[in-house]
């Protein structure tokens, strides 16, 4: 980490900020007369003058070619002559920082007549700084001479320079729009933003539609680029390179380019790149080479990150890395479960193999006590958020269905599909044994959309949230779904028997559940009964700014939790029921209690909307993924946030922790799944092939398999454990797209034609007819289910 | 999305809201001579409160797991930013916007894009409108993949969609479970026909090709060689005809060997000299057809119209092979009759078509004697009614009498004569007409002129023969 110095040649008063210039301007003239008096005495600089007084005469300089602002046009040529002479007059080499009230009074001593009293007087409040980088050319030929630069550099540090290109140019754009040159400004956008497109296109959007100085105020992204410095990494080799081209216009290109722009001009771009770089850009020069910076590392350490990353008090970190290891270790593992309860369950897991006559079922007790995965800190029960202490039937129920479930589990093991021939009959096997059986549930008819589909656990539910701001409930056992009644005594009700009675007559196999006042955005099951039992609530949450909890009994609302000023995007179960999360775009995240009408944690900090919010399978943790294009880990009591995954580039749209415990999966509008190492915070690998939004993520119940849907009408299974990175072949992706082996021909074409984004980790691509998924999800037993609405064609 | 993006870009440069639109809003409301100054910079400051209530509202379109931006969005967004929001406009039923061309006389202000005032009329509307109820949000469920393969059903899409039309896409529908060995031709287009099992669902046969799994196009490799004469022996023969009489689960395979068959009797009787060798292959195929036939659990119907060719061909053309030709022809006819009887019931048209065909063989001039006895011996096939209709009351016997020498012995003779014992058994103790009486005079003339001069010879030596088959009844007196 090192700050940069100014160097020499380039003119001192870029440091000056324009506040203490006008101070100084507006100082009383006989202070000025005074300090003019005192120079002049010191040094008796009659040549320096009479050189002023015969540049001003001459006129004309090349740069008084560009347009200034049209009512002050000759102060502000004469500040400019007086700009390049100060330039002149100071030595080169001379590497000490000028604050502006130096600056102003060598100009003055310079200039010892009357006229150029009237001038600093006339200077007024504007800083020189700001008449210095008035020049709209000075931009285009700095930006256009940098990207030469660049791009004309050796193939090792090319890709080191990149970056450096998008914060000048940002910068440079906002500068214009900021004096007001918007036609200026929009020729500079249309002339350089093409090459920054593929890689800023969402920032880029953002600031074409930037047209007044009040709007750079105003607005967020703009703000935050001018407020914070803009961290690049950077080889140290490399970086020298970059301050040697600023201070000579020379050093790190290839022979032959970078000759011409020697000069005068070059040099006032080059000063204007230098102010950008001084005032908002940092760089974190690292000792390793500069080859070893891949795009991957420059996607996690570049970018406006001080205030991505919270802030811990008093110290100011800008690397991601350095936060997350700050914050210690996590305790990963499994939660405890009570003992009492891990009894009481072996022993009814007995008894039933005992009824059963089920000689495979005495092997289940191993599955009771499953081993914690090597190397993760188990969290004691303490660490838990507060339960009943003492556990219910239903409780014994889950425990029991969840041997039985790891028992009955079909195992998913990708490791064999890349080791097995797939022309072999055993690839077959391999590939059924890779890959999860999917069953896709369409929803017909569907208006205006259905944001958020979900399925219980023991998927005899499925729920629906639609944008007319109702939820539907299904019965995917062809059930009758019965509220109560609505007239009966609560003093009525002795028993199962009687509470039987109130059942409602009649009643079809899906029910409509009205509460809400807008879209609704999601839905989730309790997740209490586990896959033993259906689940007894259900929570939604909506644009209304509600989060509602209906109970699947009586079939109606019991609770409303009103906390957030902004629709809510997303509310989830903690693993263990009776705590939820909500994600709002009020850009906070919360955590309620079931029997609690307010938050009981609100998680601040992102910078934007919260999109998503899951908990960690062990519940000490909540992730959530925001519109800043960062994820953060949460510790759900303390409330503190943990790590932070800088690496997305645009929004992260949806996350999934892996069963394990060890891996956050998180999606993002750029398209891409990364999955992170919870532990060190550190990005485990980057999946691409989607060719739309990613709106659902599911790991298999080993953690092995990934599988992801989204708007591109496809279900992709990744494979989590592999290396990944992008594939070799082309047709090693094509391996069985649509299920079919990629030898043939077909494909293998197919894959040549377009530039595959595929990283080789995609195991198959499964489309659907025109519906986008909306939900993923994978049963206890690790079969696969993913719905989402159908769009039929004539609708636009 | 990146297009949209770059689009909007695009139209950054220029501007979407232009100064001018500014002007005309501020003279709506009779504020006159805005400068250029303030009318561009409202214009810019417009567009940028445009973009932000886009881009918010292209966060409620993410949320709502949506690509395309809806006037509730707008809503909502209006709504987040505390704005009055936009009253009016529903995402039930968008509007349509309607493109104006660039108007010639303002270039700069490029198309313009209006909403279409639609007029209605109410009578009409009274009249026709027919208010439907939209259907309640439903569910299907399907699998979309199992164990890592997606089954070819009509829920999911076709594999690979660009080559749906594609000639030898046969190959690549398949499940890859099977791997594809040979090229095998996809189902004759002519054949969409309905199968008993594919009728249950008719709307999706047209989606999905039917195509023939590897074990079928094996077996049908290995029976048709296996029927054929050089590669193939009586045993090897006799087990193919014996499977294709009795396997089920051939069906999709019946299109092609109908097609098989009828190729091969047209090569072995397009060459005008025929050899032993054809007589034994026309044998073989008749058997197929004979098999097919018999086989229960093949729908043979749809394929009549293709089979019959092959039949009638066989028995009646001019040149069989000397050796054979018999033995073709009665066979030919026999499967003919059992083609009649098994399918007659459901498919009337069939036995006068195939009547008037033999018929036109039997008595239309210029035949050759083989095709006269070819169609005798149809007729016999078809019936005992027939071969009255066509020997006796079309003349029949006339026609081939008078073709024939007296005193001949050839094939047709003796296929009239046979079938003249179908019409009528002979006597066993035969009491021959006395040519002179005159109780007989009748008879005698009556027979020559319905059977003409040859076949009345023939018919002399007995007397109840002849008259049965006059009377037409078919019990011996």
């Amino acid at each position: 980490m090192s700050a940069i110095t100014p160097a020499a040649s380039t003119p001192g008063p870029e440091a000056a900020s324009p506040a203490t210039a006008s101070q100084d301007a507006n100082a009383s003239a006989s202070s000025i007369d005074r300090q003019i008096l005192e120079y002049l005495r010191a040094r008796g600089h009659k040549a320096a003058e009479q050189a002023l007084l015969e540049s001003l005469e001459q006129g004309g300089t090349p740069d008084e070619n560009k347009a200034g602002p049209s009512s002050t046009i000759s102060t502000d040529d004469l500040v400019k002559k007086l700009a390049i002479i100060t330039q002149k007059s100071t030595k080169p080499g001379d590497s000490s920082l000028k604050d502006a009230s130096t600056v102003l009074s060598e100009m003055v001593a310079i200039g010892n007549s009357v006229n150029i009293q009237n001038l600093v007087s006339s200077i007024g409040n504007v800083g020189a700084e700001d008449i210095l980088s008035l020049d709209p050319g000075d931009k285009q030929e700095g930006y256009r001479e940098l990207e030469a630069w660049v791009e004309g550099s050796l193939d090792m540090y090319r890709p080191e320079f990149r970056p450096i290109l998008f914060p000048i140019f940002v910068h440079f754009y906002l500068d214009l729009i900021q004096h007001g040159f918007k036609d200026a400004a929009l020729k500079f956008f249309a002339d350089y933003s093409a090459s920054l497109a593929p890689a800023h296109s969402a920032t880029l959007h953002h600031l074409s539609t930037l047209h007044l100085p009040t709007h750079v105020q105003n607005d967020e992204l703009a703000q935050r680029f001018r407020n914070e410095k803009y961290t690049i990494r950077m080889s140290r080799s490399g970086f020298s390179l970059l301050i040697g081209w600023l201070n000579e216009g020379i050093g790190g290109e290839s022979l032959g380019s970078g000759v011409g722009f020697a000069g005068e001009k070059g040099k006032r771009g080059r000063g204007a790149i230098m102010r950008v770089v001084n005032n908002h850009l940092k760089f974190d020069v690292t000792s390793a080479p500069g080859t070893s910076v891949s795009a991957e590392s420059w996607e996690e350490s570049s970018g406006l990150l001080s205030s991505l990353i919270p802030q811990t008090a008093g110290s100011t970190t800008y690397d991601p890395m350095a936060f997350n290891a700050a914050k210690g270790q996590l305790k990963l593992g499994p939660a405890p479960v009570p003992e009492d309860l891990q009894h009481e369950t072996e022993r009814v897991v007995r008894e039933q193999s005992m009824v059963d006559r089920d000689p495979g079922a005495q092997y289940d007790l191993h599955y009771a006590r499953p081993v914690p995965p090597p190397g993760v800190v188990l969290p004691s029960q303490s660490d838990l958020l507060p339960h009943p202490p003492s556990f219910r039937t239903v409780d014994v129920k889950r425990e029991v269905e969840k041997i039985r479930d790891a028992r009955k589990r079909i195992r998913l093991d990708p490791s064999a599909l890349s080791t097995a021939n797939l022309s072999a009959a055993h690839g077959a096997a391999a590939r059924s044994r890779a890959i999860p059986s999917i069953c896709a549930y369409t929803l017909h008819d569907v208006g205006e959309g259905a944001p958020c589909v979900t399925f219980s656990q023991d998927t005899s539910l499925m729920a629906a949230g639609f944008s007319e701001s109702y939820v539907r409930l299904w019965s995917l056992k062809g059930e009758k779904l019965k509220g109560l009644r609505s007239d009966f005594q609560t003093s009525s009700i002795t028993g199962a028997k009687s509470l039987r009675k109130i059942r409602e007559k009649g009643g079809s196999t899906t029910r409509k559940l009205i509460g809400h006042s807008g879209p609704v955005y999601s839905v989730a099951f309790d997740p209490v009964g586990g896959s033993a039992v259906p689940p007894k609530y259900l929570l939604s949450c909506s644009a209304d700014a509600t989060t509602r909890l209906w109970s699947l009994d009586t079939m109606t609302n019991v609770a409303v939790y009103r906390g957030h000023q902004n629709p809510v995007w997303d509310v989830q179960w903690s693993p263990m029921g009776v705590y939820f999360a909500t994600a709002s775009r009020d850009r906070t995240a919360r955590l309620w209690s079931t029997d609690r009408a307010s938050a009981l944690r609100i998680y601040a900090g992102h910078l934007s909307d919260v999109d998503c919010v899951r908990f960690h399978p062990n519940s000490l943790y909540l992730a959530t993924g925001s519109s800043d294009w960062t994820a953060r880990l949460w510790d759900v009591q303390r409330g503190s946030c943990v790590r932070v995954f800088i690496g997305h580039q645009n929004i992260v749209s949806t996350m999934a922790f892996s069963p394990d415990g060890k891996y956050l999966a998180t999606a993002g509008e750029d398209l891409a799944i990364n999955i992170w190492d919870i532990g060190s915070g550190r990005r485990v690998k980057k999946m691409t092939g989607h060719t739309a939004s990613i709106y659902s993520l599911a790991w298999s119940a080993e953690s092995s398999v990934l599988v992801s849907g989204g708007a591109d009408w496809t279900v992709r299974c990744w494979d989590a454990k592999s290396s990944g990175g992008p594939a070799s072949k082309s047709n090693q992706n094509g391996m069985i797209v649509n299920g079919y082996g990629g030898e043939e021909n077909g494909i293998t074409k197919e894959h040549d034609e377009l530039p595959s984004i595929e990283t080789s980790d995609l195991l198959a691509t499964f489309p659907t007819k025109r519906t986008p998924i909306v939900n993923v999800q994978f049963t206890p037993r690790n079969l696969c289910l993913v719905a989402g609405p159908y769009l039929s064609p004539e609708q636009r | 999305m990146s297009k949209q993006k770059a689009r909007a870009t695009n139209a950054q440069l220029t501007g979407l809201y232009k100064p001018e639109a500014v002007k005309d809003v501020a003279e709506s409301l009779n504020i006159t001579g805005l400068s250029d100054a303030i009318a561009s910079a409202l214009a810019s400051d417009v567009e940028y409160r445009i973009h932000q209530v886009v881009e918010e509202a292209g966060r409620f379109m993410r949320h709502a797991r949506r690509t395309t931006i809806t006037t509730s969005d707008i809503d909502q967004a209006l709504r987040v930013l505390n704005i009055e929001p936009l009253y009016g406009h529903f995402p039930h039923n968008p509007p349509t916007f309607r493109r104006a061309p660039p108007f010639p006389q303002a270039p700069s202000v490029g198309t313009v894009y209006f909403v279409e005032d639609e007029e209605i009329d109410f009578d009409r509307v009274i009249r026709e409108e027919k208010i439907t109820m939209p259907k309640g949000v439903n569910w299907t469920a399907h699998w979309l993949a199992v164990e890592g393969v997606q089954p070819l059903i009509p829920e999911n899409p076709p594999a690979i969609p660009r080559d749906i039309e594609g000639e030898p896409s046969g190959i690549k529908r398949e499940p890859s479970t099977a791997r594809p060995g040979g090229l095998f031709p996809p189902t004759p287009p002519s054949s969409d026909r309905p199968s008993p099992m594919q009728g249950a669902k008719k709307q999706q046969q047209p989606l999905v090709k039917q195509v023939l799994s590897r074990e079928l196009q094996l077996y049908y490799t290995r029976l048709t060689s296996s029927l054929l004469p050089p590669s193939s022996d009586d045993t090897k023969r006799n087990a193919a005809l014996a499977s294709l009489r009795n396997d089920a689960g051939l069906q999709a395979l019946l299109p092609y060997l109908v097609r098989w068959v009828g190729e091969g009797v047209v090569n072995a009787l397009k060459g005008g000299v025929q050899t032993d060798n054809d007589g034994r292959v026309l044998g073989v195929l008749l058997d197929v057809i004979g098999a097919i036939l018999d086989n229960p659990t093949l729908f043979v119907e749809p394929y009549l119209h293709q089979l019959l060719p092959p039949i009638l061909s066989t028995l009646l053309h001019s040149t069989l092979p000397p050796t054979y030709a018999t033995y073709l022809r009665t066979t030919a006819s026999q499967i003919l009759s059992r083609v009649l009887r098994q399918h007659s019931t459901t498919y009337p048209s069939l036995s006068p078509r195939i009547m008037k065909t033999l018929l036109l063989a039997l008595i239309s001039p210029g035949k050759s004697k083989g095709t006269r006895e070819g169609a005798i011996r149809g007729l016999m096939g078809v019936g005992k009614e027939a071969v009255r209709k066509g020997l006796v009351e079309g003349g029949g016997a006339k026609v081939v009498g008078s073709e024939c020498m007296p005193g001949e012995q050839s094939p047709v003779v003796d296929s009239v004569i046979a079938a003249l014992k179908v019409l009528h058994p002979p006597s066993s103790h035969p009491l021959p007409l006395n040519t002179y009486a005159d109780t007989d005079q009748p008879l005698i003339t009556q027979l020559q002129e319905t059977l003409g001069e040859f076949f009345a010879e023939q018919l002399l030596f007995d007397r109840d023969w002849a008259a049965g088959i006059l009377s037409g009844s078919s019990e011996p007196s």
